[in-house]
């Protein structure tokens, strides 16, 4: 009796997995291509000092009371939650240091790096393949112009330089909220949280926090126009690319955070 | 000399989409490619432009930039007109600081007085008529003057009107920057009003090559089809 192995179940989902790791060595060969195009470009003087800035502003400026937001409600969220049992068991003077520490070194840029995802990296995948889907990335190659450096490097600069302050100004409002979170719930006053805050804090975690905030900016900004690069087949490759970038994105940042978590913390 | 293409062959996923196509265009003058949707002719222009790879012929040029209009603009439309035209000097690795901003400003309006638009430097792509985009667009195709120009479907989705207009300007250029130009088209009276010769294109080969006259009057099966818009011939559509 013959079997027709290709109607099976078994058969078309090891198909559907081959297809799809396929798509996803692809992608992820694609970003590493893309990068060092980029890094190629930078010898050349590719881009501007006005694309940067206006690059810049629209990272920084335009993201920031989001990022705010999210990062201060998320700190005073822990304080509420710790600083009144912290304080009925004696510990209070650990409080300023405990939220402090985790700002700096985790929440502050692992929530402004989603906030940054979500605004920033998603409009940048939209935007680039909007202008592949339209031709213009065509155009720009017909214009002998390298679509890589003239598209990427302006926005890689942008997203490394932005990043680290935005996520510095946050992590001072996510200190900032979780004092007056800690007063108005526990009545810890100003006085003993930031002298635990500096009793705690070092510049080797702000050190830390700044170089991985310099890693969430470009590998944000890399991928997500390495995905809007990809983008075929109109609206609905716009939008494939979009939430392409955004999931990668997410997942890129998430496995950087831990490898600086295990190579300086372990 | 222009443009030479020998034996073009190109593929995409097993599929030939083009199988041995030759043909010559001398400067100053216009070939027009013709054929039903999918038969290569874009694919040709994409070539001879180098934005995809061919599997294996000759494209011969006379060296020199080539310059493409897309079928919809591809206007940036990020950046005013002032911008787009003055793209390629401001942005191209080799002519990157070799104009001053008051040359770059002579040069744009020479170019958009050339396609008829004087004085819209500071409008945006989004407030531009669909002919004005691709007028645009031939004003940023031909700023650094070109030796060939390649044109995609230049007169789709316009008025019969903005078409004439159109057509007036690319025999313009013609005359103007003698390049040797390719323009792909579905359209009879762009055909009859730019080109110079025509080579007909189905299912990836050459079916007909000549000038305007002898497709109008020429009574082979394809060219019959194709000039009279009849759907019986040997041209079926996929």
């Amino acid at each position: 009796m013959r079997v027709y192995y290709k109607s099976t179940y078994t058969y078309k989902f090891y198909c559907y997995l081959i297809k799809e790791i396929g798509k996803l060595v692809s992608t992820l060969g694609n970003i590493v291509l893309f990068g060092i195009e980029f890094l190629k470009g930078l010898s050349s003087k590719p881009t501007t000092f006005r694309e940067i800035i206006e690059q810049s502003s629209r990272f920084g400026v335009s993201s920031l009371p989001i990022t705010l937001s999210i990062v201060g409600m998320t700190s005073v969220i822990v304080a509420m939650q710790v600083a009144g049992e912290m304080v009925k068991q004696g510990g209070g003077n650990y409080v300023g240091m405990l939220i402090s520490i985790l700002m700096v070194r985790e929440e502050a840029a692992i929530m402004a790096g989603f906030a940054i995802i979500s605004m920033i990296g998603s409009s940048l995948a939209s935007e680039i393949a909007t202008m592949k889907v339209t031709e213009q990335i065509d155009a720009i190659q017909v214009l002998k112009v390298n679509p890589i450096h003239y598209l990427f490097t302006p926005r890689i600069i942008a997203g490394t330089i932005m990043m680290p302050l935005v996520v510095v100004i946050s992590s001072a409002i996510g200190i900032l909220g979780g004092a007056i979170a800690s007063n108005v719930v526990s009545g810890l006053s100003f006085k003993a949280y930031f002298d635990s805050v500096w009793f705690g804090l070092n510049m080797h975690d702000l050190k830390v926090c700044i170089i991985k905030s310099i890693a969430f900016g470009f590998v944000i900004t890399l991928i997500s126009c390495s995905c809007g690069m990809e983008a075929k087949d109109g609206a609905k490759g716009v939008g494939l690319a979009t939430t392409k970038a955004v999931v990668w994105s997410f997942v890129a940042i998430v496995i950087v955070d831990l490898l600086f978590a295990a190579a300086f913390f372990y | 000399m222009g443009i030479e293409v020998k034996n073009l062959v190109k593929s995409f996923n097993n599929k030939v989409i083009l199988d041995d196509i030759s043909f010559k265009v001398n400067d100053g003058k216009i070939l027009s490619i013709v054929g039903f949707s999918g038969s290569g002719k874009s694919t040709v222009l994409k070539l001879i432009s180098g934005l995809i790879e061919k599997d294996s012929g000759e494209i011969i040029t006379s060296g020199g930039d080539i310059a493409m209009v897309f079928q919809y603009s591809a206007l940036f439309d990020s950046l005013n007109v002032f911008d787009n035209i003055s793209f390629a000097l401001r942005e191209r690795k080799d002519l990157r600081g070799k104009y001053t901003e008051r040359e770059l400003k002579k040069i744009v309006a020479e170019k958009l007085e050339l396609v008829g638009l004087s004085g819209i430097e500071n409008k945006f792509p989004s407030e531009l008529s669909g002919g004005m985009q691709k007028r645009v667009s031939f004003a940023r195709a031909i700023v650094t003057e070109p030796k060939i120009i390649l044109y995609d479907e230049p007169t789709a989705g316009l008025d019969p009107i903005s078409s004439t207009l159109i057509e007036d300007y690319i025999v313009r250029l013609k005359n103007e920057t003698h390049a040797a130009s390719i323009v792909v088209t579905h359209q009879m009276s762009t055909i009859r009003r730019t080109a110079d010769s025509v080579l007909m294109l189905y299912n990836g080969h050459a079916v007909f090559e000549g000038t305007p006259d002898e497709l109008c009057k020429e009574e082979t099966p394809y060219t019959k089809q194709f000039v009279e818009a009849a759907l019986e011939g040997p041209m079926k559509m996929n």
